[in-house]
């Protein structure tokens, strides 16, 4: 009798979040698929089985920009987990009050939406860092998003900017989490910081990393917003992200069938990466 | 066997969309039903229009108010703005929601084609017979029109008239494309005096600028003509010579890096501030210079053609850039209230008087007095249309997707020195006539 009652306690519970999941994501998904057996043009639909997967293979402009997220993801993914362990750690020492102001400093880009940051920042590389070029003669400051290697830089340091402060704030949680003993005990054993860091802290920070690399692996992956106010794939599309490359052929050339198999594609790669990395990433957590 | 139940499996979700949009031919959403009853007098009527021209919203939504007011069928219309090439996905979605508009402005031959099947024939529409010629057939499918051009927009090489006073040049004499060239080296060798960046402020970061440009070099190929655009099968680059002398022009001459170069820039800090001398620009940007400097227009604008076809025949392209479709899924009253609309909107007293003066528009209409419209360049272009000395709005015409994902890439891929010409026109022919 209790035990039904627990039962229906359970159910009640799950259901509108369960249907929520369904309609919202199940649903749209299984009829993506779908639609990406067809030529669908958004209004009418022909089915014509696996044609369009076959056709991505000879894309030449969808392969170069998975390669390009690719690459994107990688580098964004390493230098947003150093520097935002690395603030971390800054804004942990004991440092007083102020360091209370430099969590709120280091976490404030990511209040600004990305389409604002992309914005703000096209002006200081194309306007602020023309000044700075034309002031110093330093060529490295010139024609910043106008070719492909500016272009890929100016979306790595926007996204940087972004991301950093929210990753640092995981790291700060996990860190405060470790037990002070831990570390008396190994001053005590004689260890100086640097060993303290990476043979203590270290492995107890291994949940924090499988956290934060989901997230930065998943966001870098899924990038837009960023990417349309930053560069809007310019130049010569040599900067269009997957995801622009999927709205562009949906919304730009209507052609929502094979839009949909590149966005069906494009899940499946986030989906084996981002459960990759967090399988072997848990393998390395410790308990305590 | 196997096939069959894959089939199936595949087949429950396309007929369940299927039956999304099934459900959605019945046209009108619950709320408008509400308002409509059946035709019972005195109940309200709502024509929702679908706007595409951020820049004119609050004037629409004065037009409507008036004619709301006027109205003696309680009709009201309501205006909806999605804008910034945002707004055919958009339009889109409203289709695919059921939530659909009566009235829509639709960019071009093909997504008219798009939204065909929902489209009602305009001809009969006593505004239709007042449409300058040639115009129409850019709201034409299969011999049936189903819009009614909004306005008449043109472009060109939009110049300040006073930079190029200063340099000693008249710009009525410039009747070619080697005169063209000689000002631009007379504006170069000046720039100090003349206190200008660079001549030319081509926005390269700008994709419908890429587009426009083309169109100078395209129409010839299509004779001019809409509808040859719209139906051509491949794209040959004929007038592609002359197109390439013109752009590596404007890559000497115009301020670097070309590629970032927006139209923010391009227009509202360089041009208006007489840095450039010139730049590829059209009628649009009459209000913005005008916010700025309110004599811009009309002292110091001038547009020169572009000598597309040869050293010798210049042409301004300018035509409808936008057409007003009827949606014939809706109610028979809401219909007949959204054509009421548009006759009211160009014939009534009222209306052309907002259309000149408030909106400004250059009206797509014939009978008008040229010298009723207020800046010189937009008079210019309406005599040059009624004339039919203008090249057309072919641009509008090419494959959807087709300049945004190829032309301005190959043509940024080209300004760069990444690519060669002939890679340059093979790439985007070859793109063209796999699109269409």
């Amino acid at each position: 009798m209790k035990g039904k009652k627990k039962n229906l306690y359970y159910w009640a519970f799950v259901i509108p979040s369960l249907l929520a999941v369904f309609f919202v994501i199940v649903l749209p998904l299984i009829l993506g698929i779908g639609t990406s057996l067809t030529n669908s043009d958004g209004h009418t639909a022909v089915f014509i089985g696996l044609n369009n997967y076959r056709r991505l293979l000879s894309d030449e402009q969808f392969i170069y920009s998975l390669w390009f997220t690719i690459r994107f993801a990688f580098v964004a993914v390493i230098l947003i987990n150093v520097i935002g362990l690395g603030l971390a750690l800054i804004v942990t020492q004991k440092i007083g009050k102020i360091s209370l102001f430099f969590r709120t400093v280091f976490f404030m880009p990511n209040l600004i939406g990305g389409i604002i940051l992309g914005f703000i920042w096209q002006f200081i590389f194309v306007r602020a860092f023309a000044g700075i070029a034309e002031a110093t003669g330093l060529t490295f400051f010139n024609a910043w998003l106008a070719d492909t290697t500016t272009g890929f830089w100016g979306l790595v340091i926007v996204f940087l900017w972004q991301m950093s402060g929210y990753i640092m704030i995981i790291y700060i949680s996990f860190l405060a989490n470790i037990p002070g003993e831990l570390i008396e005990a190994g001053k005590i054993d004689g260890a100086n910081k640097w060993q303290a860091f990476w043979q203590i802290k270290f492995p107890m920070l291994a949940p924090a990393f499988t956290v934060s690399l989901f997230l930065t692996l998943a966001n870098a992956f899924k990038i837009y917003d960023l990417n349309l106010a930053l560069t809007n794939g310019a130049p010569f599309g040599s900067t269009e992200m997957i995801a622009m490359n999927i709205y562009n052929t949906a919304f730009f050339q209507y052609q929502q069938g094979y839009a949909q198999s590149k966005a069906v594609i494009f899940f499946l790669i986030v989906a084996v990466i981002s459960l990759t990395q967090v399988f072997i990433t848990r393998r390395k957590e410790v308990d305590l | 066997m196997k096939k069959s139940l894959l089939f199936s499996l595949l087949a429950v979700p396309l007929v369940l969309s299927g039956c999304g949009t099934g459900g959605n031919e019945g046209g009108s959403t619950p709320s408008e039903d509400g308002q409509n009853g059946d035709g019972a007098g005195g109940e309200t009527v709502t024509v929702n229009f679908f706007n595409q021209k951020p820049e004119i919203t609050a004037q629409l939504e004065e037009l409507a108010a008036m004619y709301s007011e006027q109205s003696e069928s309680n009709a009201n219309v309501t205006i909806t703005t999605v804008g910034s090439g945002e707004g055919s996905a958009a339009l889109q979605a409203r289709f695919s929601s059921g939530d659909e508009p009566a009235l829509m402005m639709l960019n071009g031959l093909p997504e008219i084609e798009r939204y065909s099947d929902s489209l009602v024939d305009v001809s009969e529409m006593e505004v239709a017979d007042t449409v300058i010629d040639g115009l129409l057939e850019g709201g034409t499918i299969d011999d049936t029109q189903l819009g009614i051009p909004l306005n008449i927009e043109g472009f060109g090489w939009m110049y300040n008239k006073d930079i190029f006073d200063q340099a000693g040049i008249d710009p009525e004499s410039i009747e070619s494309y080697d005169d063209f060239v000689a000002a631009v080296e007379t504006l170069d060798s000046q720039k100090e005096e003349l206190g200008i960046e660079e001549v030319f402020g081509f926005s390269g970061g700008e994709n419908y600028i890429a587009n426009q440009f083309s169109a100078n070099f395209t129409s010839p190929e299509f004779n001019h003509s809409i509808l040859d655009a719209y139906n051509a099968e491949e794209l040959t680059w004929e007038y592609g010579d002359q197109m390439q002398k013109y752009t590596d022009l404007i890559n000497e001459y115009n301020v670097q890096p070309i590629l970032t170069v927006d139209y923010s820039r391009s227009v509202e800090e360089l041009f208006v501030n007489d840095q450039v001398a010139l730049v590829h620009q059209g009628v649009w940007i009459v209000p913005t210079l005008n916010d700025i400097d309110p004599d811009f227009a009309q002292e110091k604008l001038g547009i020169l053609p572009t000598y597309g076809e040869s050293d010798t025949e210049g042409r301004i392209p300018a035509g409808s850039p936008w057409y007003i479709g009827i949606n014939g899924n809706m109610d028979e009253a809401v219909v007949e209230e959204a054509k009421n609309f548009i006759d009211w909107m160009y014939l009534s007293e009222e209306g052309q008087e907002m259309i000149l003066n408030d909106l400004a528009f250059i009206p797509a209409q014939e009978g008008y007095d040229p010298e009723d419209i207020s800046d010189p360049v937009s008079r210019q272009i309406y005599q040059a249309m009624l004339a039919g000395e203008s090249a057309a709005f072919v641009h509008n015409q090419y494959p959807s997707g087709w300049f945004q994902q190829e032309l301005y890439p190959q043509f940024q891929s080209y300004l760069n020195g990444e690519q060669s010409w002939e890679a340059f026109e093979e790439n985007t022919s070859q793109a063209f006539s796999e699109m269409r």
